[in-house]
C-alpha cells in the first residue's frame, strides 16, 4: 500500500500532498430492553487526498474507491488551483517521519467471535434490568473496531499504524407513572477485547441511581456552591474551554485573538489546564496527529494564565507557534481540523480531596456525571446525570435535573478550590465540530470547586 | 448490481432479502473568516444488505465497492448478513410486494450541473453582502448528487437520482467577551433563487442590527415567541414522540393518545416526502415502500406514528415509508420533510422578525436559538434551556438582545393553547414551520 501511495504522490503537481488511506473493520452488538437489536459487522474503506499550490488553497478529495485513488490526487491539485488565496496559506515546519506504529490491540478483536461480543453485552444489559421492575427500557451497544491507517505527505513523513478501539454503553430507563429517569454508563478505551471484561458493576450502578430518581426532587433553582465530579468536570472543561483554545478559532479572527490572548487571566492560580495527545493508553491518544505531528503535551492554562493553544501545522504558522499535533479528521471522509485529543484539568497539588471541598459549605450541590452539554463560545449549559445536595458541610439527599449553565470567563474565574484526586474518564461518545462526530477523545479532572454557580431546575417554573 | 445482490441473498436466506446501493458526490465550497479557503469533492458508494434466515433478522454493509458493482464483494457481504441473522432477533418480517411508487423530480439539472466557478461565486457575492464593520463571515456552499437503488427478494424496488444544495453563512462578532453569531442556511434540490439568497442575507442583516444593543433580560411568566429556528426545542418532543419506535418502547407520552386532542386545534403535522424541491423527497423509501404524505397531527387530534419496516412488523402495524438507512447498520424510522401547518407560498419578500406576532406583547421575549437543545429527558416535554440568541419585546418592539436569560416550560403544556402562529412560516433545515407565540412561558435571569 505504501509503495502505491508514494506512486501516487510522485504524480502530484501540487506543491504540497498528503494522502490518507483508511480500511476499518467493525463490529456492533445493541440490545434494547432484552431484544437483542442488532448484531453487525462492517467494512469501511476508503482515501483522502489534501493538496495546495503555491497561492491556491486547500484542494481535498476524498473517495471509497480506492482504484479511483490517482484521479483523486490529480483532482485534489485542480481544486487547489480553482481556488486562489491571498495572503497563501504556509505550514509550519515538522520534520518528516517514518514510522510503523502497531498500537497494542489488547486482545484482537477481530478474533473474537461475534457471537461472544454479544454475550459479553447481554451480561452488562442483563445488570441493568436485573436491578427492579422499574427499569422499564434499556439500550446497550457494544462496539469495536481495528483501522489500517497508512499516510504519507510529499514532505517525506511515511506512516503505517493499526488502532484499536472498543465502545460500551447503557442507557437504563426507570419509570413509574408519568416520570421517567435514565441512567447512562459509557466506557470508551483505545485498546481490545480484555480492557472490556468485568465492567457489569458500572450498569449495574446507573441503572441503580435511575431508579433512585424517580423519587428524587428537582433540584431547586438558584446559586450555589458547586462541586463537580471528575466527569463532570471533565466535560466542563472540553466544552467549555477546550473549543476556544482551537487555533482555527482565533488564527484569521483578530478579535477572537484579543479575547484570547495569551498572558491573560483565566482563572485563580490554582487552575491548571491542557491537552495531551500523548498519554499513554487513551480514547484520544495516537502518536501522530492526521498531518503528520507527532502528538505532545501541551499546557493551555497555567495557574490561572492562558499560556497555550492547539494548532494544525497551518494555524501554527499563521500565528508563529509551534505545531501541537491537534490536526485530526475523524475518517477518510474529512480533512483533519483543529481537534482536541485528551483534554485535562490537573490535580492541585496538596488540593486534598472531596471532603476538603465540601467541608466549609453550607448549601451547596454536587453536580455528578453528564448527560450533555453544549457551549456557545462564552455561553455553556450542562445537564448532569445527577446531584446530591450539600449541607453543613456534609453530602445530603439525591437530587434531578441540574442544569448548569453560566458565562464561561466568569465560571473559570469562580473556581477556587481543585483537588488532588485527579482521573481520566474513558468514555465513548465523542466530540463534534464542523461535521465531524465522533471523534475519539478523552477528558479528565480531580473534583473541582466553584464558588457560585446557577443551577437552573426549578426556579424557572 | 443491487439486484443480483438480492437473487444471490435470495438462494441463500430462505426468508428473503432487500438492498440499498447509494453513490454520492460532493462537492464543497469554503470561505473562512472572510476568505475562499478550501474546495472540495467526494465520491463515495457503499451497499446494506438486509436478510432473513430460519426466521432471524440480519444485516451488513460495505464500501467495498467499485463503482456500481457489488458483484465481487456480494459474497462476504452476504457472509456476514447471514452470519448476524444468525445472533438476530426472530421477526415476522415481509418484505413489501410491488407498489406503484409516486412520480417525482428529486433530480434538478441546474444544480447538478452548477460548476465549482458557480460555487464560488454564490460564496462570493454573499460574503460581499454580509460584511460589516467589525465583523467576520464564515459561508460554505455545498452541492450533492446521489444515485439510490432499492431492491427486495419480493420483486419490489425503485432507483432515483437526487440533488442537494446547501448554502449557510455565519457572521460573527467579538466585542471584548462578547460573542454575537448570528447564522442562516439554505437547504434544497436546486440551485437556490437570488430571492432565495437575498432572504438570506436579510435575515441575518435583520437579526444582527436588533442584536447589537444588549438591554437587561425580563424576568417572570412571560409572552415568548419562537422564530421557526428557535421552535426545535419545543418541536423535538412531539417528533421524537410521534416515533413508532418510541412508541413500541413505551416511552412515548403519545402512545395511547391516538385520536385524542392533545395539542392547540390549530397544530398540524404532517411528514411528507414528495415536497418538491426538498432534499429529503424521495419517490420511496429505503425499504421499498413507495412514499407519501403522512398526516400525523389534524387539527390538535394524534393521528398515527411514524414506521419503518421492523419496527412496524414488532408493533403489528403498517410501514408508514419512512425506512432510513446508511451503508451500515439497519433501517431505522425517520422523518423526511416536517410541515406544521400548511406550506404555503414561498415568500418573495424578506420576513419580518416574530411574523406579526409582537404587536400584542407588552414585555416578552423573541427566541432564536437555545443553548442545549436535545439534552437531558426531551421525551416526557420537559424543557430549561439558556438563551444563544434572544430580544427582549417591549409594547411591541423589539428593543435589543437579551444575555444571561434562560426559558423553561413543558413542550405538552404549551401546545395545548398557542398564543398565535406567525405568518413567516419557512424552511429551517427539513422543518417548514412559522413563528410561534406561547403565554405563560418561564424566562429566568441568571
Amino acid at each position: 500500500m505504501i509503495d502505491r501511495l508514494t506512486a501516487a504522490l510522485a504524480r502530484s503537481r501540487a506543491d504540497y500532498t498528503e494522502i490518507r488511506v483508511e480500511r476499518t473493520w467493525s463490529t456492533a452488538v445493541t440490545f434494547r430492553g432484552r431484544r437483542l437489536e442488532a448484531a453487525t459487522a462492517s467494512e469501511d474503506q476508503g482515501g483522502c487526498v489534501r493538496a495546495r499550490h503555491a497561492g491556491g488553497g486547500w484542494g481535498v478529495a476524498s473517495f471509497t474507491s480506492l482504484g479511483r485513488l490517482e484521479a483523486m490526487v490529480t483532482r485534489a491539485g485542480e481544486l487547489s488551483r480553482a481556488v486562489p488565496v491571498d495572503p497563501p496559506i504556509r505550514l509550519a515546519d515538522v520534520p518528516p517521519h517514518q514510522a510503523d506504529a502497531l498500537l497494542d490491540l489488547d486482545g484482537d478483536v477481530r478474533g473474537v467471535p461475534i457471537a461472544e461480543k454479544k454475550r459479553l453485552l447481554e451480561a452488562y444489559n442483563g445488570a441493568m434490568l436485573g436491578v427492579s421492575d422499574r427499569i422499564v427500557d434499556t439500550l446497550a451497544v457494544y462496539r469495536d473496531e481495528v483501522t489500517e491507517y497508512w499516510y504519507v505527505n510529499s514532505e517525506g513523513t511515511i506512516l503505517h499504524e493499526l488502532r484499536p478501539e472498543v465502545t460500551l454503553s447503557g442507557t437504563a430507563v426507570a419509570r413509574r407513572e408519568g416520570t421517567i429517569e435514565k441512567g447512562l454508563e459509557s466506557i470508551g478505551l483505545r485498546r481490545g477485547w480484555n480492557s472490556v471484561q468485568d465492567k457489569a458493576a458500572g450498569f449495574r450502578e446507573v441503572a441503580e441511581r435511575a431508579v433512585q430518581l424517580l423519587d428524587a426532587p428537582m433540584v431547586k433553582g438558584g446559586t450555589y456552591p458547586v462541586i463537580l465530579d471528575p466527569e463532570l468536570a471533565g466535560v466542563f472543561i472540553h466544552e467549555a474551554f477546550g473549543h476556544l483554545s482551537e487555533a482555527d478559532f482565533v488564527y484569521e479572527n483578530p478579535p477572537a485573538r484579543e479575547m484570547m490572548t495569551l498572558g491573560r487571566r483565566f482563572g485563580k492560580p490554582v487552575l491548571n489546564v491542557g491537552d495531551n495527545g500523548a498519554a499513554p493508553g487513551l480514547r484520544g491518544t495516537l502518536p501522530f496527529d492526521d498531518e503528520g505531528t507527532p502528538t505532545r503535551d501541551t499546557t493551555l492554562i497555567k495557574e490561572g494564565i492562558l499560556v497555550g493553544r492547539l494548532h494544525s501545522r497551518e494555524t501554527a504558522a499563521a500565528m508563529g507557534e509551534r505545531p501541537s499535533g491537534n490536526a485530526r479528521a475523524i475518517s477518510f471522509r474529512h480533512a483533519p481540523i483543529v481537534r482536541m485529543t485528551n483534554t485535562y484539568i490537573a490535580g492541585a497539588r496538596g488540593g486534598g480531596s472531596f471532603e476538603d471541598l465540601i467541608g466549609d459549605v453550607k448549601l451547596g450541590v454536587y453536580a455528578c456525571g453528564a448527560f450533555g452539554g453544549q457551549t456557545m463560545l462564552e455561553n455553556f449549559s450542562f445537564t448532569a446525570a445527577y446531584g446530591r445536595m450539600i449541607r453543613d458541610g456534609r453530602v445530603a439527599e439525591l437530587v434531578k435535573d441540574v442544569v448548569l449553565a453560566g458565562n464561561l470567563f466568569q465560571t473559570l474565574d469562580r473556581i477556587d478550590h481543585i483537588a488532588a484526586d485527579f482521573r481520566w474518564n474513558q468514555m465513548g461518545g465523542g466530540c463534534g465540530k464542523a461535521g465531524q462526530y465522533p471523534l475519539p477523545v478523552t477528558e479528565g479532572a480531580p473534583h473541582v470547586r466553584i464558588e457560585e454557580a446557577l443551577v437552573g431546575g426549578e426556579s424557572a417554573a | 448490481m443491487i439486484a443480483q445482490l438480492v437473487e444471490l441473498a435470495r438462494r441463500r436466506a430462505d426468508g428473503g432479502a432487500d438492498a440499498l446501493w447509494r453513490r454520492v458526490e460532493r462537492t464543497t465550497v469554503a470561505f473562512e473568516w472572510g476568505r475562499l479557503k478550501s474546495a472540495g469533492t467526494t465520491e463515495e458508494a457503499g451497499a446494506n444488505l438486509r436478510v432473513r434466515h430460519r426466521g432471524r433478522v440480519g444485516v451488513a454493509g460495505t464500501t467495498a465497492v467499485e463503482g456500481n458493482d457489488v458483484g465481487a464483494h456480494a459474497a462476504p457481504l452476504l457472509d456476514r448478513a447471514l452470519a448476524s441473522a444468525e445472533l438476530g432477533e426472530e421477526l415476522d418480517l415481509a418484505f413489501p410486494v410491488p407498489a406503484p411508487i409516486p412520480p417525482l423530480t428529486a433530480f434538478f439539472d441546474r444544480a447538478a450541473k452548477a460548476s465549482l466557478d458557480e460555487l464560488v461565486g454564490i460564496g462570493r457575492s454573499l460574503l460581499a453582502r454580509l460584511e460589516r464593520q467589525g465583523c467576520r463571515v464564515n459561508v460554505a456552499i455545498e452541492r450533492e448528487t446521489t444515485a439510490t437503488r432499492v431492491a427486495n427478494s419480493a420483486g419490489a424496488g425503485g432507483e432515483y437520482r437526487g440533488t442537494g444544495f446547501g448554502v449557510s453563512a455565519d457572521v460573527w462578532r467579538i466585542a471584548g467577551d462578547d460573542v454575537l453569531v448570528v447564522s442562516d442556511a439554505l437547504e434544497g434540490a436546486d440551485l437556490p433563487s437570488d430571492e432565495a439568497l437575498t432572504a438570506l442575507v436579510a435575515s441575518i442583516n435583520a437579526r444582527l442590527d436588533h442584536a447589537l444593543l444588549v438591554v437587561a433580560p425580563p424576568e417572570g411568566s412571560l409572552p415568548v415567541v419562537f422564530t421557526p429556528a428557535g421552535l426545535s426545542a419545543l418541536m423535538l418532543p412531539v417528533t421524537q414522540a410521534l416515533s413508532g419506535k418510541a412508541v413500541l418502547q413505551g416511552i412515548s407520552p403519545l402512545g395511547a393518545k391516538v385520536g385524542e386532542q392533545v395539542f392547540d386545534p390549530r397544530f398540524s403535522l404532517t411528514d411528507d416526502p414528495l415536497r418538491v424541491g426538498r432534499t429529503a423527497s424521495r419517490p420511496l423509501d429505503d425499504e421499498c415502500v413507495p412514499s407519501r404524505a403522512l398526516c400525523l397531527v389534524e387539527r390538535g387530534v394524534v393521528q398515527r406514528f411514524i414506521y419503518d419496516l421492523e419496527t412496524a412488523a414488532r408493533a403489528k402495524a403498517e410501514s408508514t415509508g419512512n425506512g432510513q438507512r446508511g451503508i451500515f447498520g439497519k433501517p431505522v424510522p425517520a422523518y423526511t420533510s416536517i410541515v406544521l401547518g400548511d406550506v404555503g407560498a414561498q415568500h418573495a419578500a424578506p420576513l419580518p422578525l416574530g411574523g406579526g406576532l409582537l404587536a400584542g406583547i407588552t414585555d416578552g421575549l423573541l427566541v432564536d436559538e437555545l443553548i442545549g437543545v436535545g439534552q437531558g429527558n426531551v421525551t416526557g416535554g420537559a424543557f430549561s434551556h439558556p438563551v444563544a440568541l434572544a430580544y427582549r419585546i417591549e409594547r411591541g418592539e423589539i428593543t435589543g438582545r437579551v444575555k444571561d436569560a434562560a426559558v423553561a416550560g413543558n413542550a405538552y403544556e404549551l401546545w395545548k393553547r398557542v398564543g398565535g402562529f406567525g405568518n413567516d412560516a419557512r424552511w429551517t433545515g427539513s422543518r417548514w414551520a412559522p413563528s410561534v407565540l406561547f403565554e405563560g412561558v418561564s424566562v429566568a435571569r441568571r
